[in-house]
């Protein structure tokens, strides 16, 4: 390959692992929407307290394996306790009040992280094996990226079976498409919300603690990652996983290459046609919902 | 003379025709009742009359000039009025504060920023003087939502009114009412109808006998038959269509 | 009649307060307390949409922020240009946002309008932040020369006295809460009010429903910019952290809820709270996000209506008034 190609494709796959990562925390936030109407600011939030989670796991034991299996895991709890003891009851002043104590969740993990691990940026390090160069064809491409596209495929596979295999994933379904169904049909409501916060929130901290040795862990993780897969949900559809997987690659490229092509109109580009799709499709390019 | 047309209107709801080529007539002053099954189409048409919703085909015609296209609040300022069959108030505000609103309205006062709602004069009087009229002055300073069942649909029904409209469209005023209760709110309509044209939806058969000058029944989002009371009692195709199911 | 001699009284005895507090504190508190009344105002302003029409502005710092830096930009640009004027134009700027945000933002409610808003305030945080020889980024720009208050070309106050500037933005920022309390006792105000309650039912009466929207959202961005713009002022520094962010996007928010967004001045007891909270807890610990956090989160759980709401149900349940059938 010449140059100028190995440049474009190198930037490609840059585009597709941060893709990757915004669409494992997004089809978390556009599943919890989709299911209980409620737009979750604090998402990324959680999937920066997973990064923390992750270094901390990791300088325990020093084993990268158990940390981004612990992490995310713990995260999810977390968000099983948060739907629990926040926003159910919450539930009945409306989606006004839903809305607003996500931003207070927002704040306090944000205070929290600064109180527990400071406001410098961590360093994960990651196993030898995955440090590494691959090489192919005149391309040279970190090991650590191809792994975070593999990774994000499986745990995107395991929820594709999760989905369409199970009761579960029947019932998230038919809520996502009419929410009155559901709870028409008898199924305890509350639980399955519950479980869809956590599992919600467990994607997001899968994409968090893989995330943690490519961007670093540092405080302003969450309004990195946040506002981008704030972007996607809201383009591609609330509620919409196709809309999501579609925009969140789209976006991902959009930052790889815009980086390194436009740099300053890049990001003004990302809000911009998200305040259009918007201001002329409410519920997102792949939305149905009114 | 008309003051309300359709003709041909269509409506469509994803993708499921719930009003079929319907040609109505209302006769200026008269009062019509539309009466028929549910799931008939009757509040489909209001809606679509009133501009809620947009007929899919099909035009509406009020005092002679086209006003399909027209919004609701566009329609209530050329004279036509409206109330729900699930009651629609402002349930936070007070009886007085919601007749109020509709005072201001019909004083056209949209955009006044300069003088204290509290000091207009005219309007406190205007609103107290229409509450006094339906019975509700005892409860002018409750909140609507929380008037007996009666007493709020007795404001759901003025507030239609309170704009002076010359067209007012009903939609099952007496609903979930008592004998009782069914019994004071028709008085009431008449007495505030008086003289007026009136549309009213109903499933009460009693309430339509004592209201009405006309039926027109509306079936599967068709009209079935256009009629004198009397004539619409001993229809055959009515019968079979829907009195015969009231009488059980 | 003993309210009102009492309601009186109250605002004499405020009125008393403010004019000798020069003279009672350092200039530590004056900066405080200015940053209390112009979040007020700012507050108050986000109040007009959340509490009084119904849909929450996530952005609110667009119209903050526009307001903040117009005002810089022209104290740059345009020599020898008085006080009034330099701050009208940041009310106005931000107002001029809302015009033209405004036949989109009138379409959309509830989320959407909640996201839109935020989008829109993303956007300009963000353009603001990349287009640096304008802005200055993340530096900001700063403010060295406050004109001096003209009255009729006669009388000339310095503004750079940190006493007179005192008084100006106090009866600057009372004035500007004192029409916005007038302008929702119009019949205007009732109608967002009644907006706010059933929209379905102020079309049916006659009201256009986008005209008054727009109408409030504008009044809204525009006393927000005008609350930008004296805050630039006394901050003499305007960057995009501080007056776009997200966070002056939050703060806002959690003042209005905090102190009750069912009522106007709601808002105002809320960022009282909330800057003498700052004060207080910085004093042991300088996790003041946590405080904030924990305040708002427990306020949202508990009290949805607010202090004000919580002491009024209080007050009903101590001192029941005769009820009424």
């Amino acid at each position: 390959m010449s140059p100028t190609t190995v440049l474009y494709v190198a930037q490609a796959l840059h585009g597709l692992a941060y893709g990757m990562l915004l669409f494992l925390i997004a089809s978390g936030l556009t599943l919890i929407f989709g299911m209980m109407g409620i737009l979750n600011i604090a998402h990324a939030s959680f999937a920066m307290l997973a990064a923390y989670f992750c270094f901390s796991v990791m300088k325990l034991t020093g084993n990268f394996w158990a940390a981004l299996v612990i992490a995310p895991v713990i995260a999810g709890f977390i968000g099983v306790l948060t739907e629990r003891f926040l926003l159910r009851p919450v539930h009945k002043h409306g989606h006004l009040a839903e809305l607003l104590i996500t931003v207070g969740i927002m704040t306090l993990i944000l205070e929290i992280v600064k109180l527990f691990w400071g406001t410098e940026s961590l360093v994960v390090k990651i196993p030898e094996n995955l440090n590494g160069l691959i090489r192919f064809a005149g391309l040279t491409y970190p090991v650590y990226r191809v792994f975070i596209i593999g990774l994000s495929v499986v745990v995107l596979g395991f929820m594709a079976l999760i989905l369409f295999k199970t009761r579960l994933g029947k019932i998230v379904q038919a809520a996502v498409s009419d929410a009155e169904m559901v709870s028409s049909l008898g199924i305890n409501t509350p639980l399955v919300f519950m479980l869809v916060f956590g599992i919600g929130i467990w994607l997001a901290g899968v994409a968090g603690a893989v995330a943690g040795p490519l961007l670093t862990v540092f405080p302003g993780m969450a309004d990195q990652l946040g506002m981008d897969a704030f972007v996607v949900v809201v383009v591609g559809g609330f509620g919409s996983l196709l809309g999501a997987f579609v925009v969140a690659l789209f976006l991902g490229e959009l930052n790889a290459y815009g980086i390194q092509f436009i740099p300053r109109l890049a990001p003004v580009l990302m809000f911009a046609f998200m305040a259009l799709v918007l201001a002329f499709k409410p519920m997102g390019l792949f939305g149905e919902r009114e | 003379m008309n003051i309300l047309e359709t003709k041909g209107l269509y409506h469509n709801f994803k993708g499921l025709e719930v009003l079929f080529d319907v040609n109505l007539q209302v006769r200026e002053g008269e009062r019509l009742a539309l009466i028929g099954p549910n799931g008939a189409g009757k509040t489909t048409l209001f809606n679509v009359i009133t501009g809620n919703y947009h007929a899919s085909h099909g035009q509406v015609f009020f005092k002679g000039k086209e006003v399909t296209k027209l919004t609701p609040h566009q329609l209530t300022r050329i004279g036509m009025g409206r109330s729900f069959q699930i009651t629609s108030t402002f349930a936070r505000l007070t009886a007085f504060q919601n007749i109020r609103q509709a005072v201001l309205s019909k004083n056209k006062i949209r955009f006044q920023m300069l003088k204290k709602l509290d000091k207009m004069q005219k309007i406190t009087k205007e609103t107290d003087e229409i509450l006094k009229r339906i019975n509700l002055d005892e409860q002018r300073n409750i909140p609507a939502g929380m008037l007996s069942y009666g007493k709020h649909r007795a404001l759901e029904i003025s507030m239609a009114l309170a704009t002076n409209p010359d067209l007012i469209m009903l939609d099952e005023p007496t609903a979930g009412m008592s004998r009782d209760e069914t019994h004071t709110a028709v008085e009431l309509i008449r007495k505030l109808t008086e003289g007026k044209t009136v549309v009213i939806i109903e499933h009460d058969m009693d309430v339509v006998f004592s209201l009405a000058d006309r039926i027109t029944v509306l079936h599967y989002g068709q009209i079935l038959a256009s009629g004198p009371p009397a004539e619409i009692r001993e229809n055959q195709a009515v019968k079979d269509a829907y009195l015969g199911e009231l009488e059980y | 009649m003993r309210t009102k001699l009492f309601n009186w009284i109250l605002w004499g005895l405020v009125i008393i307060l403010l004019a000798i507090l020069p003279k009672l504190t350092n200039y530590y508190y004056l900066n405080l307390f200015l940053a209390f009344v112009i979040y007020s105002l700012y507050a108050v302003t986000l109040n007009l949409l959340l509490g009084y029409m119904g849909v929450l502005s996530f952005g609110h710092a667009m119209f903050f922020g526009t307001g903040a830096y117009t005002v810089a930009l022209v104290l740059k640009h345009i020599e020898a240009i008085p006080l009034l004027p330099t701050i009208l134009a940041g009310g106005l700027a931000a107002g001029l946002l809302a015009v033209i945000l405004s036949p989109l933002l009138v379409r959309v409610s509830g989320t959407a309008f909640a996201m839109l808003t935020l989008a829109f305030s993303q956007l300009i945080f963000v353009a603001a932040l990349k287009y640096r020889e304008v802005t200055g980024g993340e530096d900001g720009i700063g403010i060295t020369n406050i004109p001096p208050l003209k009255f009729f070309g006669i009388v000339s106050v310095d503004m750079t006295d940190k006493i007179n500037f005192y008084y100006f933005a106090v009866i600057f920022v009372a004035l500007c809460l004192l029409l916005l309390w007038y302008y929702t006792k119009t019949p205007f105000g009732s109608l967002i009010v009644g907006i706010r309650d059933n929209a379905l039912r102020m079309d049916y009466l006659g009201f256009n429903l986008s005209h008054t929207r727009a109408i409030n959202l504008i009044v809204s961005g525009t006393f927000a910019g005008l609350a930008g713009a004296v805050h630039a002022l006394l901050m003499k520094l305007v960057s995009t952290v501080g007056v776009l962010d997200i966070g002056t996007c939050f703060k806002p928010l959690m003042m209005a809820y905090i102190g009750g967004v069912g009522s106007f001045f709601g808002p105002i007891l809320g960022s009282g709270i909330l800057h003498l909270l700052e004060d207080t807890v910085i004093k042991f610990t300088d996790r003041i996000g946590l405080v904030n956090g924990a305040i708002f989160v427990l306020v949202v759980l508990f009290a949805p209506q607010g202090l004000i709401g919580l002491f009024n149900t209080l007050k009903a349940k101590w001192f029941p008034k005769e009820k009424v059938s």
